[in-house]
């Protein structure tokens, strides 16, 4: 048997693994560059104007006069879908029942409802109007309802939403904009001027931009992010090779 | 001394301390965007089907409930396996009550949470190995707002745990082995082990030292990589040589 080179039994050189390093830190410096300086500002940053929530106050309730309350029959006879659940819910201080009809497993995922008057027994339909005074309840800023526009998915301030909602703008420093609900009239949430420019670095860190494949999705399963995860992670690793074959040879001297 | 030789003595110094958590990084990050974000929060485990509900049974009324518990908010009638109940808040307590009566039904009972959990569970053949009714101290992957809760793991595929709450024989958390190693993968990247947030001062000493460290490893990149036009540190290019050719040898 002969006698083999203990180099060549070594699954890749040494020379391999350092001119992978420098190749790759070509290919994936800038993406490096923008994950460290967003990781920067993440750490750094307000957590609580990232929320967008400067301008947004609780929602006040009104006790319900429970025996004003209209029977099941009579709601049940105003939907013309199928209803899987009823909640008595409250609306600019009145109660409604909420009937759903279709509901995903988080709030944000398709569903669909419609609203009756607890009292009366009237449908209530979501428009413009209702959406405008839903959206002044949850502010509590100094400005005025500049806009109320309906907005499809995908919406760039809610990138999670999948239902269709109003977008209520407001006239105030941030530019804050409250988004209602269409079918239920309930507060999916606020956003503002702070918010959107976190979210920009959010973009940015999951490389979910706008322009590529699906568009932004909030999320960070997208094809480009993955390729520059691995191309990283085989830079990463030659580097941390590199250290420790220089650690191995006593190559960390003072001197 | 030049800009290349103190980028390469840097670059070398730096990443002997953060280097192993530049590795991390890239190893929790590539994690995390492999998997499937909807897999790992376990919605594809879940069998979400609603079946409407029938109203004729219905002979206690909202009007009555909030009659007998004054407290009573966020009521909602809906369905408990087969039976059409509400549900609601009586002050801090979520209750259960039979909507053909009024008769309280919670906390419910292991089998019924056995069987809830069963339901709601996307893989009908798998068995359930082990139950746990949890009241106190709830375990990493359980937030404390869902106590007291039934825990029902399955003998499946990355050991799922379904969580039904005791109080509103709802599903409220579920959990496989892919979504524990992504918590300790996200704690990692974000190097706040207890509780995973971004604005932890370790987090900014290593990426601030990363950072430099970058800028040194760029500097090398461009000197390793570009034509060099002129040799104007010959020297110092003879003795790089040198050091490269005695790690080959």
């Amino acid at each position: 048997m002969k006698k083999r080179n203990t180099q060549k039994q070594s699954l890749i050189k040494l020379s391999t693994i350092k001119k992978l390093h420098k190749w790759l830190s070509l290919l994936v410096f800038i993406q490096l560059f923008i994950w460290l300086g967003t990781g920067l500002f993440f750490n750094l940053m307000d957590h609580d104007k990232a929320r967008g929530n400067q301008n947004k106050k609780a929602i006040t309730f009104q006790k319900i006069e429970h025996k004003r309350l209209v029977n099941l029959e009579l709601i049940m006879s105003k939907s013309s879908k199928p209803v899987t659940e009823i909640a008595l819910i409250q609306r600019l201080g009145k109660p409604y029942y909420l009937l759903t009809h279709e509901e995903g497993l988080y709030s944000h995922f398709k569903s669909d409802y419609s609203l009756v008057d607890a009292y009366r027994g009237e449908k209530l339909i979501i428009d413009d109007g209702v959406a405008s005074k839903l959206a002044q309840a949850s502010y509590k800023g100094k400005g005025d309802v500049s806009a109320v526009v309906k907005v499809k998915p995908p919406i760039t301030d809610m990138l999670k939403e999948r239902n269709i909602a109003w977008q209520v703008n407001f006239s105030d420093a941030l530019n804050t904009s409250v988004y209602i609900d269409a079918s239920s009239g309930r507060l999916i949430g606020h956003s503002n001027d702070d918010k959107r420019f976190v979210d920009l670095f959010f973009m940015l860190h999951f490389m979910d931009y706008p322009f590529l494949g699906q568009g932004s999705v909030g999320g960070f399963n997208n094809g480009q992010i993955t390729f520059f995860a691995l191309l990283t992670l085989a830079f990463c690793l030659t580097g941390f090779i590199w250290v420790i074959e220089l650690l191995r040879k006593g190559r960390y001297k003072f001197s | 001394m030049s800009l290349h030789r103190n980028s390469r003595k840097y670059h070398k110094w730096l990443m002997l301390f953060v280097g192993m958590q530049l590795l991390v990084w890239s190893i929790t990050g590539a994690y995390m965007v492999l998997m499937d974000i909807h897999y790992i929060h376990g919605d594809s485990l879940v069998a979400n089907k609603k079946p409407t509900i029938a109203f004729n049974n219905v002979n206690y009324s909202f009007s009555e409930l909030m009659s007998d518990y004054s407290k009573a908010s966020d009521i909602e009638l809906g369905l408990l396996q087969n039976q059409t109940v509400y549900r609601f808040n009586d002050g801090e307590q979520k209750v259960i009550l039979s909507a053909i009566d009024g008769r309280q039904l919670s906390p419910i009972d292991e089998m019924l949470a056995i069987s809830i959990a069963k339901d709601n569970y996307t893989n009908t053949k798998a068995a359930v190995i082990n139950v746990q009714l949890i009241t106190v101290n709830p375990p990493r992957e359980l937030s404390s707002r869902h106590l007291p809760v039934w825990r029902i793991d399955f003998d499946d595929f990355a050991s799922p745990s379904f969580y039904i709450s005791a109080n509103s024989g709802q599903l409220v958390t579920k959990r496989h082995s892919y979504w524990r190693i992504f918590d300790w993968m996200f704690a990692f990247h974000v190097m706040d082990y207890i509780d995973e947030e971004a604005d932890n001062k370790l987090l900014l000493i290593f990426t601030v030292l990363a950072f430099i460290a970058s800028i040194f490893g760029l500097v090398l990149t461009y000197f390793r990589l570009m034509p060099q036009k002129k040799k104007r540190n010959s020297k110092v290019d003879n003795d790089l040589n040198k050091e490269i050719a005695d790690e080959k040898a």
